[in-house]
């Protein structure tokens, strides 16, 4: 028989049937669309986790003055963190570039001429642009002489310099930072945004010397930033430090440190240990979802053979082999699964489109899930339509058309 | 045209005795015969219909149809068979149900080998029944009268050798029954092999050959001068 007969005969059948298609299709829609949502969060997560990288920065190792926070800035009033500690792991430590102590507040209110603006304010040392592969793209970038004079002297992020300036050139003008007058001598380049979303382009950097001792009078540091050799060293470089730190700092078991290590490994792996978890819980969840489908299509169907045993009878009579029978269920269960298949698909797309504009996931659509919805909704059509569709076509016809 | 010898039928329910429905059936019928069934309930005459339709196989006995040896062929082939050679009409109509009459009469096109045009060959064979006004209507829409004759569309429309009908009145009243059989009647001027069942004598009235049974035997076989 013409595979397009066998085609319309099931569509037909189906049609006959519709809210018995829908609830065997019900199952495939949610498989599907959580196996669509699943493939569009893998997606985006893989594209934050490369992204976070390139933010991050290669071959880096951030020790953060506070324990219990995973990322950012520290609490103003963590003060444990200093000098001398920067010191002492600069000095335990082999193959590191660059290395930077600095502090970071949080946003201050930055004015110029009438228009006003608000930025976390970091205090640098030269060594911050190695250590954060972080330059000036116009001007210069804070010295050490700024440092040694304590000068006034900042630079800013390209946030801040559209905010307040413009078009205009920056370079040369007074800005207020918390009423202090500053000059701005040069501009960071570009960075984006950062791995938890915050804009590293809305900063303003001063000297470190200025931003301890004229601007916030503290003696603590909030952060080091360490730029190393050589990737494979990551681990042991944040090891080392910490070990150095739990001993500067008097830590010992029960406590918990007062600082926080991350490198850029480590930032990769906490991005990947998340989508994972989710990535498997979501994974289950289509699995079973697809599974009970197979079995709540499988068991209609049976009803079905049962309740169309006259039909089947009929069909027989004029000619049907059983071959066209099986065909013919078949055929039914794939329309189902299929359809179900791509419906899911469609929703699930849509679902993932939802997450990223509700929730801020990072989403990417792809036509991906078209093809695994297909395959996977073949394969459980198979399987689920087999034995109903077998049963249908080894009915005895004499007794079948009796109803 | 069929000929069956010493055709009989058994059945075995596990546990109760065995049943003999057919009892060694020999009949001859030829081309562009009429012949009618007759026999009280539960003789046998479904059973035989259903053994010369290709649909049920004897438990021994010989039976060729246009001389080719159905007992030996397998399901396929049987299904083949039915699909070319034999147009049924049962007592209860047997329409697919929520489907038009068309899609009904497409139904022995569709399981056919040939490439036809289904739409044009159904619509002309319930136009030939006078249905051509009906092609959309489902059978919860027509009458019984016309039920029936949307299933003779369909055991007309692949053009088979032969058309058997069981009890092909036996749901219809006065009227309809009437109808029904000027179409037999037709159809038989037009040269068609037809076997009918009934219990009705003025229906068998119409056949040129009756044929009773009992006892999963035939009792009478006779002919009636044209
Ligand atoms: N599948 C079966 N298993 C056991 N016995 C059966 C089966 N089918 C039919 N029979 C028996 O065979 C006998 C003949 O049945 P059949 O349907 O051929 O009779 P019939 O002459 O067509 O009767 P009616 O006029 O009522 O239609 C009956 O006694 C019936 O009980
Ligand atoms: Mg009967």
């Amino acid at each position: 028989m013409l595979i397009s007969r066998v085609a319309g005969i099931s569509l037909r059948g189906l049609s006959k049937h519709k809210m018995r298609a829908f609830l065997m299709m019900l199952g495939i829609i949610i498989g599907i669309a959580t196996l669509t949502v699943i493939v569009s969060a893998g997606k985006g997560m893989q594209k934050k986790i490369t992204k976070s990288i390139q933010s991050f920065g290669p071959n880096a190792v951030m020790v953060s003055a506070g324990g219990g926070k995973m990322f950012g800035p520290p609490d103003d009033k963590v003060t444990t963190l200093t000098l001398d500690d920067a010191t002492a792991i600069k000095e335990s430590i082999k193959g590191i570039r660059a290395f930077s102590p600095f502090t970071i507040t949080l946003e201050q209110s930055i004015i110029y001429g009438n228009r006003n603006s608000t930025a976390p304010v970091v205090g640098a040392t030269p060594e911050f642009a190695d250590a954060w592969q972080w330059y000036a793209e116009k001007g210069d970038f804070i010295s050490d002489e700024d440092n040694a004079s304590m000068s006034k002297n900042c630079m800013l992020g390209r946030t801040v310099v559209r905010e307040l300036f413009g078009d205009q050139d920056p370079v040369g003008e007074t800005i207020r930072v918390n009423n202090t007058n500053f000059k701005v001598i040069g501009v960071l380049t570009g960075r984006g945004t950062s791995p938890m979303g915050m804009d590293m382009d809305r900063r303003v950097m001063v000297p470190l010397t200025t931003a301890m001792k004229r601007l916030f009078n503290v003696t603590y540091i909030g952060m080091i930033r360490m730029y190393i050799d050589d990737a494979s060293r990551l681990d042991e470089v944040s090891k080392t430090v910490t070990s150095i730190l739990k001993e500067r700092h008097h830590i010992t078991p029960p406590q918990e440190d007062d600082f926080r290590v991350t490198n850029t490994m480590s930032m990769a792996n906490m991005a990947k240990g998340v989508s994972r978890t989710l990535g498997t819980f979501l994974a289950l969840l289509s699995l079973i979802s697809l599974g009970v489908g197979g079995i709540v299509i499988a068991n209609i169907m049976f009803i079905s053979v049962n309740e169309r045993k006259k039909e089947i009878g009929i069909r027989r009579a004029f000619g049907a082999t059983a071959g066209d029978i099986k065909k013919q269920f078949l055929g039914e269960a794939l329309f189902v699964t299929i359809g179900g298949g791509i419906a899911g698909a469609v929703m699930g797309l849509i679902i993932s489109e939802g997450l990223a504009v509700i929730k801020r996931m990072p989403v990417v659509l792809s036509w991906e899930p078209f093809a695994l919805a297909i395959m996977f909704s073949t394969i459980v059509g198979l399987i689920a339509g087999l034995q109903p569709a077998r049963r249908a076509a080894a009915m005895d016809p004499v007794d079948a058309i009796k109803g | 045209m069929i000929e069956l010898k010493g055709i009989t039928k058994k059945y075995t329910k596990n546990g109760s005795p065995e049943v003999s429905v057919l009892q060694g059936v020999d009949l001859e019928i030829r081309k562009g015969e009429f012949v009618a069934i007759m026999a009280p309930s539960g003789m046998g005459k479904s059973t035989l219909m259903n053994i010369i339709g290709c649909l049920d196989r004897p438990s021994a006995g010989q039976y060729f149809l246009d001389g080719t040896e159905v007992v030996s062929m397998d399901d396929d082939q049987l299904s083949r068979t039915r699909n070319k050679k034999i147009g049924f009409v049962f007592q209860s109509f047997n329409l697919l149900s929520k489907t038009t009459a068309l899609e009904n009469v497409e139904l022995p096109l569709i399981y056919s080998t040939e490439d036809v045009d289904l739409k044009a060959k159904a619509r002309a064979a319930l136009e030939a029944v006078g249905l051509g006004d009906r092609l959309d209507h489902v059978p919860s829409e027509l009458s019984g009268g016309q039920q029936q004759r949307v299933a003779i569309a369909r055991a007309l429309v692949n053009d088979p050798a032969l058309i058997l009908a069981d009890e092909p009145t036996g749901n219809l009243d006065t009227a309809s029954s009437h109808e029904v059989m000027n179409i037999f009647r037709k159809l038989h001027q037009d040269g068609r092999t037809i076997v009918l069942v009934t219990h009705e004598p003025d229906v068998a009235g119409e056949a040129q050959r009756i044929i009773k049974m009992k006892d999963g035997k035939i009792l009478s076989d006779e002919r009636r001068a044209e």
